[in-house]
């Protein structure tokens, strides 16, 4: 495997936490299967100090090179008519094996269409999978497997990546990095920003969703009752609580996380495919009952042992 | 303006049900084809359709089409677009079978015709002739954009509902036009099927949640991470 390249999202200045995941699982498999991890940052104007900061981080979580690309032309939402031209030029460029995009909603605009122009494979909502294969007297290889549930939820599809004869385009679940796996040093290299092949749509107006960390966690909290003050202070970052309703919003949609818990008192039911998001194989659902009939009453006791253990363990969530 | 909206055959997803009522909100300056590519004539696509007050129903068939997949039903849906005349096409995100969002995409490649996914709402453009003006979802903020056409559009499973009954059109008996390969000006020897892109299929249940308590969904919270 030649190289990787993992798409980095960049929101109000911070590469997000799906995005950190992206390159600690390419950086695993490059470990395993031997490969060079791209991180490619797509950024409007912006100072070159950012630039190095930016790209110090990601190089931190796994990256050995940095590609950055900085144009006005960067600087709104990632769609495939500002981003696609990029994306294709660095793939045509490297010949990566594996493109992977962070969850949160820019796999789903910038994949598909990433994936059908280069002939790749599509992997959404994916997990990686890596195998040792025995090939006694020669050395174990290292299979690497893109695993994922058909949105009809009856069977998993996986892509052996060396099975196949084309790149593989995924979009991961947001997991947790749990280790720095590089040091804060990377080289950074410069490209051209290509002109969009159908011209640069022109945006209007836009509106912060409140609940845009919603798309980017990785553990989900799904609740009758949004989270009470004290549960939420205590929340460790890309962690989120959702209320359950009658169907997704656009940034529940956009979620993949890695955990998914359920409060519940076991009165009312649980959330049912409309109403919790496609998890990713792997995922570790869980279900947190209270006897207590009060439904804050999970809320109230969830905080409280959040604060004993953190206490106890003189870890403090930020 | 004529506006396709792509449905699955038999029965459309829960996405491109959001797109056909996206498409019915556009009002009287939208005329509306309903398109489905393999499968049945009929089934609740159709119905749909014609619920939906739609002027044309278009379905493309062919002996060799079967269980046409993501690239085929791209390059069909594409050259119904031209032979429609669309300058506007809304389909669903993803389908509820396969569900990985590849046909919209496919479908843009094959029409030269830029994508946008995500879509929230959609309108004509009041200031600038053959453009419409499309809200996103994107990097966490819902975002008005104005797009020249043609442009494929394409739903996520969010915010549908059936449409309701056009009580001004009287469309409850809109015949489907059956179209082929040949009417399309495509041959055979393109649809080429590429199962291998698709991965293999291995059989799996998604497991029930795991009971925890407060103090073990404490722990599994506080692991600590990178951030």
């Amino acid at each position: 495997m030649a190289s990787i390249v993992a798409y980095m999202d960049v929101r109000e200045g911070a590469i997000t936490l799906p995005s950190r995941f992206v390159v600690a699982e390419a950086r695993r498999v490059a470990d395993a299967a031997g490969a060079t991890v791209y991180a490619l940052l797509p950024l409007g104007p912006v100072p070159q100090a950012q630039i190095e900061e930016l790209a110090a981080a990601v190089s931190a979580a796994g990256a050995d090179r940095v590609l950055c690309s900085s144009d006005e032309l960067l600087a709104g939402p990632a769609l495939d008519i500002t981003h696609g031209a990029l994306l294709a030029q660095v793939a045509e460029r490297l010949h990566p094996r594996l493109i992977l995009f962070p969850a949160g909603g820019v796999g789903v605009e910038l994949g598909p269409p990433l994936a059908i122009r280069i002939g790749a494979a599509y992997v959404p909502r994916a997990a990686i999978d890596i195998r040792e294969e025995e090939r006694t007297p020669d050395p174990p290889s290292q299979r690497v497997l893109l695993q994922r549930w058909r949105a009809a939820g009856d069977v998993q599809r996986v892509v052996d990546v060396e099975d196949i004869e084309h790149a593989v385009v995924a979009t991961l679940a947001a997991g947790a990095p749990r280790t720095t796996y590089g040091e804060s040093f990377s080289e950074i290299e410069m490209l051209p920003c290509p002109e969009p092949k159908y011209g640069r749509p022109r945006e209007l107006a836009s509106v912060q969703d409140p609940n845009a960390d919603v798309a980017l966690c990785s553990f989900m909290i799904l609740s009758a009752l949004p989270a009470s003050p004290a549960l939420q202070a205590k929340l460790p970052p890309g962690t989120v609580v959702t209320v359950i309703g009658s169907s997704l919003d656009a940034a529940a949609e956009a979620a993949c996380p890695h955990q998914l818990m359920t409060l519940s008192d076991g009165s009312r039911p649980g959330p049912s495919a409309v109403q919790s998001p496609w998890l990713a194989p792997g995922a570790e659902r869980l279900r947190l009952d209270s006897a207590a009939p009060d439904p804050e009453g999970e809320m109230a006791g969830l905080a409280e042992a959040l604060e004993r253990l953190a206490a106890s363990s003189k870890k403090v969530p930020a | 303006m004529i506006v396709l909206v792509c449905l699955e055959s038999p029965n459309p997803s829960r996405a491109s049900c959001a797109a056909l009522s996206l498409a019915r909100g556009l009002g009287p300056a939208a005329q509306i084809i309903a398109v489905s590519a393999g499968g049945p004539t009929h089934g609740r696509w159709l119905d749909l359709a014609r619920q939906s007050g739609a002027h044309r129903i278009l379905h493309i068939g062919d002996a060799i089409l079967g269980h046409p997949d993501f690239l085929t039903l791209g390059m069909l849906l594409a050259e119904a677009a031209r032979y429609s005349g669309a300058s506007l096409v809304l389909t669903g995100q993803s389908s509820d079978g396969e569900g990985q969002g590849l046909v919209p995409a496919a479908l843009a490649h094959n029409l030269h015709a830029p994508i946008m996914s995500r879509i929230e709402a959609v309108e004509v453009s009041q200031e600038t002739a053959n453009a419409v003006v499309a809200t996103t979802y994107a990097d966490g903020r819902h975002v008005r954009f104005e797009v020249a056409m043609p442009v494929v559009l394409s739903v996520p499973p969010i915010l549908w509902v059936l449409p309701g009954t056009d009580a001004a059109t009287d469309a409850s008996q809109q015949a489907v036009e059956s179209l082929t390969l040949s009417q399309l000006g495509l041959d055979q020897s393109r649809v080429v099927p590429r199962p291998d892109l698709l991965g293999t299929r291995v059989p799996a249940t998604v497991g029930k949640a795991r009971p925890v308590s407060f103090d073990e969904a404490a722990a599994i919270l506080l692991r600590p991470t990178l951030a």
